[in-house]
């Protein structure tokens, strides 16, 4: 009997340990996007386990199926990975960067770039399953973007970085596209089943949960839509900005928790909404700085970072209250991830955080080669960006200057993947890191 | 001394001598990161060297610049000296030198400009080598046909597919107002999806086996052109 019992525990306990690695085969985690992963996390940084080198910058974030790394980079491949050694097994070329996060399912990967097409790969050996062409990717633009001059030319967002990741789920991936669609195709063909339009980019990557997807769009709304019919269930008004189209749009992913949608937007909101209405439970306002990151929710607490004001918090996710708030150095577009008592996530400046969980003070960080070079002093001497150097600019693209010198510091955009005590991550400077 | 003796010697100094060579050339082989010190700048660069029946082979990474993998052609190994050019049109040599502390040190030059570079060995070689032409199906074998329009006139298309020991071929034409042979670097087929890829011209065709058609598009830099291929008749 007692062997029995025990033969029982050690299969699901099994079981467990297989839907956890499962967990680690999409963006944010799982379909829902919590950002949290099976522990242990390091709490002490001890070395670079390795890095592998691509042609540009990587601002995708890392998946785990198999013992087996997946990313996109912006040298246009797409890459699979030993986990343990960091040796390529195999790369795909596409026509254009791929700064999204692939998903593994059945044996495939699946992923778009911004040649404008969504590809289905083997995982095994990167062969080309199928590909379907959408109406064509684009970032975000406007006139007079961030203020920028001449404020009648339509200037793209360069902090428009990501691009929509899929989510896979009974025989069905569904993404979004610049192109202001939301596609549910067949994975097995690449067969459309449908297709959502809203008013404009769509870079956010959809949650799903209990049969409906949301996500949010740079049109100022926020959508759930039924997965297997892509009707609206209900929709959500965010932030308008129609003097500089700063403070509008959804570029932060969801996260799904116990009947909750959180969602960061670039109306310097974090929002929770009713799963099933759409009603607005709470909002945490962070004065006029963006909330890119994907949010992340365990233990009944939300975690998130800032652009502009560069602050870590933690609030609680059945009333907004604040629990932590860190001052940061560098913008956060990196969505914070959960493994255990210890919190991960990536700042612009070059340099990946682990924080306590409970208490956001820093335990340890590490800073790539190119943000210590610190070249044309990108960043100040204690690793904030040099704002007053960075933003000069007589002519007002201040802001397309300065986003082309961050880059050059090895800014970390990826959100971290914890596996088995490893971190996994891309940066700006090029590389895909596992640190121990 | 003694013939015996004599001929001892000449055989190890024989054997030495060979292995020389050999030895030098085991310290080129390998990966080798560093960078290249281009002003405001430090240019990651990582090189692989390997050698294969005697022939030396090697692909370059620089992040930044978008090559990961890609070929180096006019390899020179001549120790100390190491020195190559990477394909495409970036225009990039790298002029090298063993030095004592078993760094590679020298000059990176593109564009008529020259930068210090420096590289240290990490490792064994991870040389990336293009992708190979695959078989094709039995029944893609032979002369397909299509036509597709571009800038107001129609452009006629023509892939003639074959199979050999070591893969496919295609003969790629195109015939608008000139006709033209495009040279082919690859032709893979897997599963459905077919690929016919002109490297040097930029052109491509990249279709879908399906119900006895090539179901695709031509692509030349970013312009995508649909394009229908059906069996020759």
């Amino acid at each position: 009997m007692t062997k029995k019992i025990f033969g029982i525990v050690a299969l699901l306990a099994t079981l467990c340990a297989a839907t956890a690695i499962d967990a680690q085969s999409m963006f944010r985690g799982d379909a829902m996007h919590s950002g949290t992963y099976a522990g242990p996390p390091p709490r002490q940084f001890h070395r670079v386990k390795w890095k592998f080198p691509t042609g540009d910058r990587v601002i995708s974030s890392p998946v785990f199926k198999d013992n087996v790394i997946y990313f996109g980079g912006d040298d246009g491949n797409v890459y699979a990975v030993d986990a343990a050694t960091g040796r390529q097994i195999w790369k795909r070329a596409t026509n254009g960067p791929v700064p999204a996060t692939p998903a593994i399912a059945d044996g495939t990967v699946y992923i778009g770039s911004y040649d404008g097409k969504f590809y289905a790969f083997n995982a095994q050996t990167g062969a080309l399953k199928w590909k379907f062409a959408t109406d064509g990717e684009r970032r975000f633009e406007a006139k007079g973007l961030h203020g920028m001059q001449p404020k009648n030319q339509t200037i793209a967002d360069p902090f428009d970085a990501f691009l929509s990741s899929p989510v896979v789920a009974n025989g069905v991936v569904y993404f979004g596209s610049g192109d202001g669609n939301l596609y549910a195709l067949d994975s097995a063909t690449g067969d459309l089943h449908w297709k959502f339009k809203t008013g404009d980019v769509v870079h956010a990557s959809p949650a799903l949960a209990d049969g409906v997807l949301f996500f949010g769009s740079w049109d100022s709304y926020f959508y759930a839509v039924d997965a297997a019919t892509g009707k609206e269930k209900w929709r959500f008004h965010g932030g308008e900005d129609p003097l500089i189209h700063n403070q509008v749009g959804f570029q932060s992913s969801p996260a799904v928790v116990n009947g909750t949608v959180y969602t960061g937007c670039r109306d310097s909101n974090l929002y929770a909404l009713d799963a099933v209405t759409g009603k607005e439970k709470w909002r945490f306002f962070n004065d006029l700085s963006w909330v890119i990151t994907s949010p992340a929710v365990a233990d009944g607490k939300v975690f998130f970072g800032t652009s502009d004001s560069s602050l870590y918090h933690v609030v609680d996710a059945n009333s907004g209250k604040p629990i932590v708030r860190q001052q940061g150095k560098a913008y956060i577009f990196s969505s914070p991830a959960v493994a255990g008592d210890v919190v991960f996530i990536g700042v612009m400046n070059g340099t990946l955080e682990a924080r306590d969980g409970k208490t956001g003070d820093l335990l340890w960080d590490f800073q790539v080669e190119k943000s210590k070079q610190n070249g044309s002093w990108v960043l100040t001497g204690d690793r904030k960006f040099n704002v007053p150097l960075l933003y000069h600019s007589n002519w007002r693209e201040a802001p397309l200057v300065a986003n082309d010198q961050q880059i050059r510091v090895g800014g970390i955009y990826s959100s971290p993947l914890v596996v088995n005590g490893v971190v996994y991550f891309g940066s700006a400077d090029g590389f895909l890191y596992a640190v121990e | 001394m003694t013939s015996a003796g004599a001929r001892v010697r000449l055989i190890v100094i024989l054997i030495v001598a060979a292995a020389l060579p050999c030895r030098a050339d085991d310290a080129i082989t390998g990966r080798w990161e560093g960078s290249a010190h281009i002003p405001d700048d430090e240019l990651n660069v990582i090189v692989d060297l390997t050698q294969e029946n005697g022939t030396w082979a090697g692909s370059i990474i620089i992040p930044g610049l978008g090559l990961k993998g890609t070929p180096l052609t006019e390899i020179k190994v001549q120790p100390p000296d190491v020195n190559f050019a990477v394909k495409g049109a970036l225009g990039i040599q790298l002029k090298l030198r063993l030095d004592a502390n078993n760094k590679l040190a020298g000059n990176f030059e593109q564009g008529g400009n020259r930068a210090s570079a420096s590289l240290q060995r990490t490792g064994p070689p991870q040389v990336e080598y293009p992708p190979r032409n695959t078989p094709v199906a039995k029944e893609l074998e032979g002369e397909w046909k299509g036509d597709y329009e571009m800038l107001g006139y129609t452009r006629h298309v023509s892939i003639k597919f074959a199979n050999h020991p070591d893969g496919a071929t295609a003969e790629f034409v195109i015939v608008g107002r000139k006709h033209n042979v495009l040279p082919v670097d690859l032709v893979t087929q897997e599963g459905e999806m077919v690929t016919v890829d002109s490297h040097e011209m930029g052109f491509s065709f990249e279709g879908r086996l399906k119900n006895g058609k090539l179901t695709g598009a031509v692509r030349q830099a970013a312009i995508e052109t649909p394009l229908v291929l059906v069996r020759a008749k």
